[in-house]
């Protein structure tokens, strides 16, 4: 089975300070989870795999092309897109601009008018809120529009980190059947999620980050019953 | 009473003139973060290219425009992969000094070719009396140019798909290049726009008034107090600091000698910066 996103191996961090010790993940279709407690890398991880900090070492192979030299953008053109964590919005450009830059690669562009209609049959509420400025949002509201925009880009791969983050309870069950109805549609996917039991419960394989390095990996449901991930995570 | 009338005419229309400059450093100040502390040299380029257009090409100053904007657009994006990017993500005093340094290049160059001696641009054109005060055409001209440049660099950033990449990258650069934007050719395209607006409007201020190498410095001051005095970052705030500017300019100069206006502009600048230092339309 051909892979959508093989991490071999990989070293990374900020400047000389070294985050992530030779990590590999496979994901080959469908949600791939990644867990882990706070700073142990998740996001220095998603910022190694778009591109936005530099590897030290290791491969990054996507579509079976390796792209561990290529610049964001170009990792962006060929369908490797994230909802950052803090959303990232443009905070001066209304709703509809924030979609259309989403969408701004020729690739997505072309499908512009029917990832617009499937975004927002899945957060109506966008639809009446076109005009309005980004950064003046709610908070939920705003990590519609950063997912939407995701979405406009026309993923090949949706890399989630933490997208529940500051949302309700109500919120982030929607959030959640949102992402499960994604994996229907068959999105290959890359959640990150402080939420471990509910995304270890949608997810086809986990990892388990601590400290920088890989420590657990197996499918979502053998992680969710494995007694470390019950202990440290799950407080079990 | 008619000098009134004439000194807010006139400077409204020089007001758009220096609102141009600012308009350009604060394009570069909104997508950078960089202060460009070389926009006073590109503006004394653009008044010696227009001068060279009109001595040695025996063009006019106003057809001139058209190539010293094209010229600056790609002088600004070589001179900021020469002597800025290598440097964006370095603490600011590292921009300041790079961008000076370009500056003092420049006029010293400037200097050994042109000397300091002052120069002018005769434009012939007399001026249209309206009721008893007067107003030159050249003055009506340049006015309404520098209108027409604003309103192209508004429908430009916020019509145009490039615009709004530039905008896109000014509100949030990794957001910007996670969605497919080269955010290293905009910011080079950005800081070109920058110094084409400083190259024009020197060119269009080199229509006006006597100048030498070393006065784009004067402008660029003027380019200051205008993007504080607005709100940097603001569009529409240069536009509305370079109107107050000039019209205080032209109103003042009827009570007090022009050499006073460095002075009083620095006092704006300073009184600004303590009681509203986000300027008149500035963001927070
Ligand atoms: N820009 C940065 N420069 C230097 N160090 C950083 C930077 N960003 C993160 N770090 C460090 O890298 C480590 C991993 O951070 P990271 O953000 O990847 O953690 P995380 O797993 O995403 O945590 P969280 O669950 O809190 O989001 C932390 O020790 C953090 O302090
Ligand atoms: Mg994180």
């Amino acid at each position: 089975m051909s892979c959508v996103l093989e991490i071999k191996n990989l070293n990374a961090g900020y400047g000389e300070i070294q985050i992530l010790w030779d990590v590999s993940i496979k994901t080959c279709s469908g949600l791939c989870a990644i867990i882990g407690s706070n700073g142990a890398g998740k996001t220095t991880l998603l910022r190694a795999i778009t591109g936005i900090i530099p590897t030290m070492s290791g491969s990054i192979i996507f579509d079976g092309k390796d792209i561990t030299k290529l610049p964001a953008h170009i990792r962006a053109q060929m369908g490797v897109i994230m909802v950052p964590e803090g959303r990232l919005l443009f905070g001066e450009m209304s709703v509809l601009e924030n979609l259309q830059m989403g969408a701004y690669l020729k690739r997505a562009k072309d499908k512009y008018k029917q990832n617009l209609d499937f975004v927002f049959s899945l957060f109506p509420k966008l639809s009446e809120r076109i005009n309005q400025k980004a950064q003046s949002l709610s908070g939920g509201e705003q990590q519609m529009v950063a997912i939407a925009r995701g979405l406009m880009a026309d993923p090949k791969i949706l890399i989630f980190d933490e997208p529940s983050l500051g949302l309700s309870p109500k919120l982030t069950i929607e959030v959640f059947s949102i992402i499960k109805n994604l994996k229907e549609k068959g999105i290959a996917m890359l959640l990150v999620e402080q939420n471990v039991h509910l995304s270890l419960s949608i997810a086809d394989n986990a990892y388990v980050l601590s400290e920088g390095k890989l420590v657990l990996s197996g499918s979502g449901g053998d992680l969710l019953e494995n007694p470390q991930v019950k202990e440290a995570f799950l407080g079990l | 009473m008619l000098a009134y009338v004439n000194a807010v005419i006139s400077g409204i229309l020089i007001g758009l003139a220096y609102a141009i400059a600012a308009l350009g450093l604060n394009l570069i100040w909104g997508v950078m973060k960089v202060i460009n502390l070389s926009h006073g040299a590109f503006i004394a380029f653009g008044m010696f290219a227009a001068y060279m257009s009109v001595k040695l090409l025996g063009v006019s100053v106003y057809t001139s425009l058209i190539p010293i904007f094209v010229a600056g657009l790609i002088v600004g994006i070589v001179a900021f992969f020469v002597s800025l990017y290598r440097v964006l993500n370095a603490p600011e005093l590292t921009t300041l000094l790079s961008t000076y340094s370009l500056s003092l290049i420049l006029i010293g160059l400037g200097t050994f070719f042109f000397t300091t001696n002052p120069r002018a641009i005769d434009t012939h054109l007399g001026s249209i009396t309206l009721g008893y005060s007067s107003i030159s055409y050249s003055r009506i001209i340049v006015g309404l140019i520098s209108l027409f440049l604003a309103g192209t660099l508004y429908l430009f950033l916020f019509k145009t798909s490039l615009g709004k990449a530039i905008r896109a990258v000014s509100q949030n650069p990794t957001a910007a290049k996670l969605y497919g934007i080269n955010t290293t050719l905009v910011l080079s395209i950005s800081f070109g726009i920058g110094v084409a607006f400083a190259s024009v409007s020197g060119a269009l201020i080199a229509s006006l008034f006597p100048f030498t190498i070393l006065s784009g410095g004067v402008y660029e001051l003027k380019s200051f107090v205008i993007c504080v005095l607005g709100g940097l970052g603001s569009p529409a705030g240069a536009i509305l600091g370079g109107l107050i500017l000039g019209l205080l300019e032209n109103l003042l100069s009827l009570k007090m000698p022009v050499d006073y206006m460095p002075f009083i502009e620095f006092s704006i600048l300073v009184i600004i910066l303590l009681i509203k230092p986000n300027g008149i339309l500035g963001r927070r």
